[in-house]
């Protein structure tokens, strides 16, 4: 689900009447010093990245003159923080808080309705009070046919120890918080901090997420679609790949990279593989069954919902162009989808990814067809010669996950044993 | 008479080289095309040479489902005359840079 950064979800927040600090986002240290002294000080400097905890990370700083700004400034722009690059800072007014609680309207598929929740643990304490039970917290489903008036959320929150001024406040927020949470089809409208203050009540901070289904609905959020990805921003790769899903309906190229760079198979010792599955169970099983072996799928990808052949090409093009991995799974369950168009799609892209080594992989590649048209699919294999390089092995409806994994290790093995003699 | 084109939904587009056909013993992207329950999108035009049996437009909104079975089929038991076009443009521009930076698979790209 695509989520918004901080300052974006802001804005959105304040076109509904929420209160923001004054503030705004700056790419270099010398724009942050001089937007800071056109603040005033003391200023907040956060680190716009998805990821969570970035207080805790380092990645919110506060400064008190131009100097002090600048120099955060430096040090947050030159290391990534959580291995995602900084590329831009939001350069806030710091408020001066009196207490801080947490609010959110976030999609509840139990109860299939919107979600209000309030806690009087805001900050990074909310997730203490979660544990501990500590604080006050009230939620309320919300009837989508009513919404969430004013007088309705200051009912939700009647039982919370605040001020009565403070209660009505806050419902107000709520109201309007329900508002950007309907209007940009989200499924998390979070603030956290809402700061009670001199001022008011201020969203010190956004955390906004956009259903994956409506997004075509909101041009104007201009949101990069790329598939579940987590609290990160999405790799360069993976938001390539989501381009081949973007406008066709026509079957699924879910693309996700679990270790883009690679690192967490360096630490764990294992091999980086480009994987490819057709459902997601057969997916878990595969690697279930890989990780033992000493191999760790650089992406997830499912093509299922009988994609077109073209969709297979594109996605085994992204999948091969992962620089790092040392070979190439594909598994399908035994399912409706018609393996043939599934088989043409890779067939083509296999033919012209390694056209100047004669369309031989260099890579070790095990393929498995199990399903529908899965005796076309290794025709296929078959008739185009992929199935008699020396580096591909083409399983049918006969073998297991296990036997897959076994036979893609023994097949790594032989292809690392030789390697000299490959081009890689 | 020269070559026969159509775009296809996902973006992307379809060229036969029809003076290629004329030698063409099998004409197998015709009999490849075969669309269970759903037609097909290339027929047998009068002189034996690979035509479009539904029109441009129809083509173009799905009624060519890309299964590349005519590419396929041209490339194994015809003369190479089809040109299955799928641009990856942003696939591209990611191992464009990866070779700029000397980071790019070798395996082919």
């Amino acid at each position: 689900m695509p989520k918004l950064l901080e300052h974006r979800g802001k804005s959105l927040l304040r076109a509904a009447g929420i209160t923001t600090p004054d503030g705004r986002v700056v790419t270099t240290a010398a724009d942050a010093r001089s937007t800071a002294e056109a603040l005033g000080f003391p200023v907040a400097l956060k680190a716009q990245i998805l990821a969570g905890k970035r207080g805790l990370g380092g990645g919110i700083v506060f400064a008190n003159d131009a100097a002090e700004a600048e120099a955060a400034a430096q040090r947050l722009f030159a290391a990534p923080l959580y291995g995602w690059p900084v590329t831009e800072l939001l350069i806030e007014t710091k408020s001066t808080i009196q207490s801080e609680l947490y609010v959110a309207v976030v999609s509840d598929t139990a109860a299939r309705a919107p979600l209000m929740i309030v806690s009087t643990s805001g900050g990074v304490a909310v997730e203490e009070a979660a544990q501990t039970g500590s604080g006050t917290t009230v939620s309320a489903a919300v009837d989508m046919r009513r919404g969430a008036p004013v007088y309705w959320c200051l009912d939700v929150v009647r039982s919370l120890p605040l001020p009565e001024a403070t209660l009505v406040a806050l419902a107000r927020v709520l109201s309007k918080l329900y508002e950007v949470y309907r209007r940009n089809d989200c499924t998390i409208a979070e603030i956290n901090p809402l700061a009670i203050t001199e001022r008011g009540l201020i969203a010190l901070d956004a955390r906004i997420a956009i259903d994956d289904d409506a997004v075509f609905r909101h041009p104007e959020l201009e949101l990069e679609r790329s598939q579940e990805v987590g609290d990160r921003n999405a790799t360069a790769l993976e938001l390539a790949a989501s381009k081949i899903d973007e406008n066709d309906h026509r079957g699924s190229a879910h693309f996700v990279q679990i270790d883009p760079d690679g690192s967490l198979a360096k630490a764990q010792g294992k091999i980086s593989i480009g994987f490819d599955g057709i459902g997601t169970g057969v997916s878990m099983a595969v690697m279930d069954e890989l990780v033992p072996l000493g191999f760790l799928p650089m992406n997830f990808c499912d093509t299922s919902g009988n994609p077109t052949g073209s969709k297979l090409y594109r996605i085994t093009k992204a999948i091969l162009a992962q620089p790092l991995i040392e070979g190439y799974v594909f598994a399908s369950c035994l399912s409706s989808q018609q393996l043939d168009v599934t088989a043409r799609g890779i067939i083509k892209a296999f033919k012209e990814i390694f056209a100047p080594h004669g369309g031989a992989p260099t890579i070790p590649c095990v393929f498995s067809f199990r399903g529908a048209w899965d005796d076309v699919a290794l025709d296929l294999f078959r008739q185009h010669g992929l199935d008699a390089h020396p580096w591909v092995r083409v399983l049918g409806r006969d073998s297991t996950e296990r036997e897959l994994a076994q036979t893609f290790k023994d097949l790594h093995e032989r292809w690392r044993a030789a390697r000299p003699m490959v081009t890689a | 008479m020269s070559s026969l084109s159509w775009n296809v939904f996902s973006g992307g587009s379809v060229t036969i080289d029809l003076e290629q056909c004329v030698a063409c013993p099998t004409k197998a992207c015709i009999s490849a095309c075969n669309v269970p329950n759903l037609g097909s999108a290339l027929a047998a035009g009068p002189d034996g040479l690979p035509s479009l049996g539904i029109t441009p437009e129809r083509a173009a909104q799905g009624g060519c489902i890309e299964c590349l079975a005519c590419d396929l089929a041209c490339q194994s038991d015809g003369l190479g005359a089809l040109t299955f076009a799928l641009p990856t443009p942003e696939i591209d521009a990611y191992l464009d840079e990866l070779r700029a930076a000397g980071s790019a698979p070798g395996r082919g790209w």
